[in-house]
């Protein structure tokens, strides 16, 4: 049991920094932070960004570095999107932990504050109602207890919220500080990755750390401990160039018979069509032939594809019906249907 | 038993395609090192063949020995309780379900029911394998909150449990969901794959295969391995020994798609519009999806018609089928795109012919 | 025991009831007058037919042995009933023309004779192998159900025991029940105990008396909601089929009408296949014909000394759905307040369409179908009447009428002669969804033949329609305020779609409004699902779940395509595509009567 559990580990977690110093990239998030472990005193927190890029991991280090790992327990509670975050949680769950008083011992060489730390995760999927019963709750509490809202979109917290937190923007990392993460890992794991492998990585993660890291992982479990680009891709699931590439080129062949047959591949070798739309799109935007106006149409149509998918409709379909339109945009065909009752 | 069933290489040594897949999937279970599984990819590609394999690989022939069991859950969903019922397949290492059957209520399945089961610890620890396996058949019909919650039960239970996920498309599954597992992908088989196992499995059978015929079968098969395997079942059972030039029988279904098709091309009326309603209503009264009947009538009507048409054609059809996957009565929108098909074509003849 | 019984005749709000412990009260010879509710024409009708409890009182004392017994059953059953006069002239005429022979019974003489056969048979051989005893009597409210088994056991001689219990129906009486001890049993509990009282002592009834054969009649099952009740009803009448061995006639009422796509539907299916299944006979039964109602009618009218014109009766007759009962209550309130009845004979529509005569026969359903109208399903035929003909002024008229703005030609639509749609759908009190059903069931009669734009238009509308519908079940449950504005919105869209949609509308000529097919299709989907679901293992050797797509799709098509070859001995034939066609219509005959009877409630145009 052990031994499995230790190599089942993923790496996301076995290479998370433990402390926030060690945080990649955000430097002035880091700054902020290390100052507030100093004095210990600290605001509610607001991080957001995208997925990735360390938000988490700086909560949690900031927790564990405030408290130590003995008290963390009691004085950290944890929560995201999949826990039950309805109203009836907020009022019973946040609010039992939040009303417990603490001293402020110091314990261990840690300077445990005396107050808790509420960590909810992803809090951009909580409801508007949620949201607003936590508003009472913080201001109630706010002697004995911390909030640290992490989520994506600080859009979709509710202003009053937002308003009472000090805000935190993670930026993207930059290819240079990932791939420099991502060969630390490899050197502990002993994984050869050449240096194709490597800027696949990095532009199939987009500034994702963690993406990266599973893909890496992904791939070290499946193919050994020497990891080639193609390898990399396979893993990650983006649909290989040449495949778009035919697509594209079928589309611009303007034969509506091939572009279906094309679609039909696609379809049959299992590629994700929402990822074929988005990289449609990148091969149409930078097409240097494709005039504005023909890209416009385009693009229109993938996005109007894309939420289709998203509502749940069939693939084959969407794809069919993107395929043809950017035929029909590419020869110049009209935009209208010559038959329209 | 069906010849599908029959000729399922039971061990992923005896898989005929995927082969490739099935040695990474080999060597990572030898490794003792099971991720968390999703298995992607076209309906007859062989997902569930590899994932009962992969099963009989980790845990020995003990995993063959399955018990369907009919179980209502009882689950506490806040302010009362609901009773769902459910269909498992149960061996001593691991449990199969379809949680999207729960409906709107797969939220609670995946939360309550999955939690339950990977809080009990695996029955037999004399074993080296500590962990049980959980399949999950048709994930992408699982609702987003499903997802979530799913992606939580994932991380929470990973030491005791492992899940094998197994879906048509992985764009419907949540990126959170997909970036905890090791995506597997599993494309159709090309039609020269499709042939060898035909052929394989006519040699079992002692059949005599007339050249090209395999072939032949392997082209109406669309790239559905179990496709092939149901036409070819079914050709034996209508003539055998083979000739050369047999029809190959289609789906009852299909054909009757096709007589639709045929039906729209020759008249174009509210009348007609009105019998083919009635031939979509004896398709959906036979559990036919909708979906599949909307895709199979654009097959038929595409193959009749003029190209200029097609990108109109195909253009509508995505419309309505979107429409009814929002919509409920799926009738109504399967007969605005015959509507509107008509009314294109009947323009187009006036167009065309005068 | 009889004094017991005596003290146990209770008034629903009364509270003497000191010494009574048992919980199934007997409710006899209580004049109707003296039950608070009349309008319940149910109770009404029973209060008045129970016979005086002094003669069953009489069988039993010449059974000391087994009174224990009869006690049980007496307490379950409510006392024998014999057909009573003609009653005082205050009472319900339902009850006063209840009808005493088979020959006063509007139903149709030949589904009499089928039923007294059936009566016959049972009541002849009822010690003998005769397998099962039950009767099924299935249809729509008042179309003479309990009449007929009235009627036909005074006719053989045969006495009637009915089951029913009075549980408390108003709150004061439950209250008073629980504060003098008594437990509250729901109705479907004492069903059951009732049921099991039956297997386990028989019948004794019929064994203490062979001179004169009893036959039970179980009226008023117990309502039920939820899955598990309506499990338990069904298992509770599964068992009493299979064990009773009187003749016993089981009432069944169908609401055909609502939509039958919900949950309830199915059930009632369900339990009638299940009882069948048990060897329970089914017997139909159909709305009455406008012309025994008709007869009916003119009889009472005759005897009550009310001058009605054969034209009133008419009105009354098609008003009231082929449901007697309420064609007689009618036709006493009518007689109550003699107005004079819009002299209009439904049934001439050929005459050419003026607007003035329009307008009439609107203020004749506004106004009368009060009155006379079974429920809102017979206007709300005329509403959908009013949708699918589309009538529309006249050229002529409309174009001095255009000056503000200027739509395109393809847009232009003639005036509506008729009220705003949404005005005619509040008076139909039409449901969106069965609204939007019905008129994508009906609406391509109505589209001219060469019009398969308009055709696509319209479905176009109904599919937003339908869109709409859903968005309401998808949202939250608590915004009722939403739900409700987005369903009158879809049925706006659908309505106005199909009278926009359709600007070439056919010729006015006759045509029958359908009943939606599609909500047999969906009952007959869900049948078929389930059954698949069911046998989802077998198909696939129970080593894996398929999805059930697959399975619909390839692998059921295939077995039964080999099976059918097999059964055809390889025969070279080529198989008619259409074959599975056949299942469809196992699950699809029950409804047909129901359809069948929809088709006659044809609108003409006018």
């Amino acid at each position: 049991m052990a031994p499995l559990l230790q190599s089942s580990q993923p790496w996301v977690e076995k290479y998370r920094p433990k402390q926030v110093k060690d945080v990649a990239h955000q430097d002035e998030v880091v700054r902020v932070l290390i100052n507030t472990l100093e004095t210990t005193n600290c605001p509610h927190m607001l991080f957001y960004g995208p997925p990735g890029t360390g938000k988490t991991t700086t909560a949690l280090a900031i927790a564990h570095q405030l408290f130590g790992p003995e008290l963390y327990k009691s004085r950290v509670l944890e929560l995201n999107a999949s826990d039950d975050r309805g109203i009836n949680v907020v009022r019973t769950k946040i609010k039992d932990f939040a009303a417990v008083a603490v001293g402020s011992a110091r314990q261990g060489g840690y300077p445990c504050p005396p107050y808790k730390i509420i960590i909810l995760d992803e809090a951009d999927s909580m409801t508007e109602d949620a949201q607003n019963a936590l508003r009472r709750t913080m201001e109630t509490y706010s002697k004995v207890t911390r909030f640290f809202f992490i989520c994506n979109y600080v859009s979709r917290i509710i202003e009053p919220l937002a308003s009472r937190c000090a805000k935190f923007r993670f930026k993207p990392l930059t290819e240079a500080i990932m791939s420099n993460r991502i060969l630390h890992i490899c050197h502990e794991e002993g994984l050869n990755l050449d240096s194709e492998a490597l800027s696949t990585l990095s532009s199939l993660s987009q500034g994702d750390l963690r993406r990266a890291i599973t893909y890496l992982q992904s791939a070290a479990r499946l193919f050994g401990s020497s990891i080639s680009s193609s390898d990399l891709i396979s893993v990650s699931g983006v649909i290989p160039e040449e495949v778009v590439q035919a697509l594209y080129s079928a589309c611009r062949s303007g034969n509506f018979d091939l572009a279906d047959k094309e679609v039909k591949n696609v379809i049959a070798e299992g590629y994700p069509v929402s990822l074929m739309l988005t990289q449609l799109f990148d091969i149409v935007v930078e097409a240097d032939d494709v005039s504005d106006e023909q890209k416009a149409r385009i693009c229109k149509k993938l996005a109007e594809a894309d939420k289709c998918l998203v509502d749940g409709a069939d693939e084959y379909l969407q794809l069919l019906d993107v395929a043809s339109n950017t035929i029909r945009a590419l020869c110049n065909l009209p935009q209208e249907f010559s038959y329209e009752g | 038993m069906l010849w599908v069933d029959k000729y399922r290489p039971k061990t992923l040594d005896k898989v005929l395609i995927h082969d490739d897949v099935a040695q990474n999937l080999k060597k990572l279970v030898t490794e003792q090192d099971c991720p968390h599984l999703l298995f992607y990819g076209p309906p007859g590609s062989g997902k569930k063949t590899l994932i009962m394999a992969l099963l009989r690989q980790m845990f020995g022939p003990s995993a063959d020995k399955v018990k369907v069991e009919n179980k209502t859950w009882k689950v506490d969903a806040g302010t009362r309780t609901i009773d769902i019922e459910l269909t498992t397949l149960l061996s001593t290492h691991h449990v199969e379900m379809n949680p999207a059957d729960a409906g709107f209520q797969d939220r609670y399945v995946v939360q309550e029911i999955i939690k339950e089961m990977a809080k009990n610890r695996p029955l037999d620890t004399k074993g080296k394998k500590s962990f049980k396996v959980l399949v999950l058949n048709e994930v992408d019909k699982l609702s987003r909150e499903a997802q979530h919650s799913l992606r939580r039960t994932m991380e929470k239970y990973s030491s005791s449990c492992r899940l094998i996920l197994c879906c048509n498309s992985s764009s419907k599954v949540t990126e959170a969901v997909r970036s905890r597992c090791l995506n597997v992908r599993i494309s159709a088989p090309t039609e020269n794959e499709i042939v060898r196992v035909l052929e394989f499995i006519g040699k079992k059978e002692g059949l005599q295969l007339p050249p090209g015929f395999a072939a032949r079968i392997a082209e109406k098969a669309n790239r559905s391995l179990r496709r092939a395997i149901l036409l070819f079942e079914t050709c034996r059972v209508q003539q055998y020994p083979f000739t050369h030039n047999q029809a190959i029988p289609p789906m009852d279904w299909e054909e009757y798609v096709s007589e639709i098709a045929s039906d729209i091309m020759k008249e174009q009326s509210p009348k007609r519009l009105f019998q083919v309603r009635g031939k979509l209503y004896e398709l959906l009264t036979n559990c036919i999806p909708p979906e599949i009947i909307l895709k199979r009538l654009l097959y038929e009507l595409l193959k009749k018609l003029d190209s200029e048409l097609k990108h109109e054609v195909s253009f509508w059809a995505a419309y309505y089928e979107h429409r009814m996957c929002l919509g409920q009565k799926a009738i109504f929108h399967l007969e605005a795109f015959v509507a509107k098909f008509m009314s294109i074509y009947k323009g187009f003849l006036i167009a065309t012919f005068g | 025991m009889g004094k017991g019984k005596r003290n146990a005749a209770i008034v629903i709000s009364s509270s003497d009831d000191e010494d009574d412990k048992d919980f199934f009260l007997l409710k006899s010879k209580i004049t109707s007058a003296s039950l608070p509710r009349i309008n319940q024409k149910k109770r009404a009708k029973r209060a008045s037919l129970s016979n005086s409890c002094s003669s069953k009182d009489s069988i039993a004392s010449d059974f000391g042995e087994i009174k224990r017994f009869c006690e049980e059953f007496d307490e379950g059953i409510r006392g024998f009933k014999v057909s009573t006069g003609r009653g005082m002239g205050n009472d319900l005429w339902v009850n006063k023309y209840k009808p005493g022979s088979l020959e006063e019974l509007a139903v149709h003489k030949k589904k009499v004779e089928e039923v007294k056969v059936l009566f016959e048979e049972r009541l002849i051989t009822s010690e003998e192998k005769l397998c099962n005893h039950v009767l099924l009597f299935v249809g729509p409210a008042g179309v003479g159900k309990s009449a007929t088994v009235h009627a036909i056991a005074s006719h053989l001689g045969a006495t009637l025991s009915e089951w029913n219990t009075p549980t408390p129906t108003i709150w004061q009486e439950h209250l008073h029940n629980s504060s003098s001890g008594l437990r509250y049993t729901s109705k479907l509990e004492e069903f059951e105990s009732f049921v099991e009282r039956i297997r386990k002592y028989g019948f004794i009834s019929s064994s203490m008396s062979r001179r004169s054969q009893v036959v039970l009649l179980i009226d008023d099952l117990p309502v039920v909601n939820g899955k598990v009740a309506y499990g338990r009803l069904q298992r509770c009448l599964h068992l009493l089929v299979q064990s009773v061995c009187v003749p016993t006639v089981i009432l069944i009422t169908d609401y055909g009408k609502a939509d039958s796509a919900d949950y309830s539907m199915r059930f009632w299916e369900e339990l009638q296949l299940s009882l069948q299944e048990a060897g329970a006979c089914k017997v139909a039964f159909n709305p009455i014909t406008i012309n025994s109602l008709k007869k009916t009618l003119a009889r009472i009218c005759k005897e009550e000394q009310y001058e009605t014109s054969a034209e009133q009766i008419e009105l009354i007759a098609k008003a009231s759905g082929g449901d007697i009962r309420h064609a007689i209550t009618s036709l006493q309130y009518f007689c109550l307040k003699p107005k004079q009845l819009p002299s209009l004979s439904l049934s001439d529509g050929s005459s050419p369409c003026l607007s003035e005569r329009t307008d009439e026969i609107t203020h004749l359903y506004d106004g009368s179908s009060l009155s006379f109208g079974r429920d809102d399903t017979l206007s709300l035929f005329h509403a959908l009447g009013k949708f699918l003909h589309n009538k529309r002024e006249s050229e002529t008229f409309m174009v001095s009428d255009r000056d503000a703005i200027t739509l395109k030609e393809k847009f232009v639509r003639f005036p509506l002669k008729m009220d705003a749609p949404e005005t005619v759908l509040r008076q139909a009190h039409g449901q969106s969804r069965p609204i939007a059903d019905f008129l994508h069931e009906n609406v391509l009669d109505f589209v001219s033949e060469e019009a398969i734009d308009d055709a696509w238009v319209v479905a176009s509308y109904l599919s937003d329609a339908d869109l709409l519908l859903t968005s309401v079940n998808g949202m939250v449950a608590r915004n009722f305020e939403a739900e409700n504005v987005v369903q009158s919105a879809a049925a706006s869209v659908a309505v106005r779609g199909v009278l926009f949609g359709n600007s070439h509308p056919v010729p006015p000529r006759w045509h029958a409004i359908r009943r939606p097919k599609l909500w047999k299709v969906e009952q007959s989907l869900w049948h078929n699902k389930c059954q698949m679901l069911s046998q989802r293992c077998d198909t696939c050797n129970g080593l894996h779940l398929t999805d059930p797509s697959v399975i619909y799709t390839e692998i059921k098509p295939t077995l039964k395509w080999i099976k059918h070859r097999a059964s055809e001995d390889f025969d070279s034939q080529e198989t008619s595509p259409c074959h599975m066609v056949e299942n469809i219509d196992l699950d699809g005959n029950i409804l047909d009567d129901k359809n069948d009877m929809a088709s006659e409630d044809e609108i003409e145009d006018w």
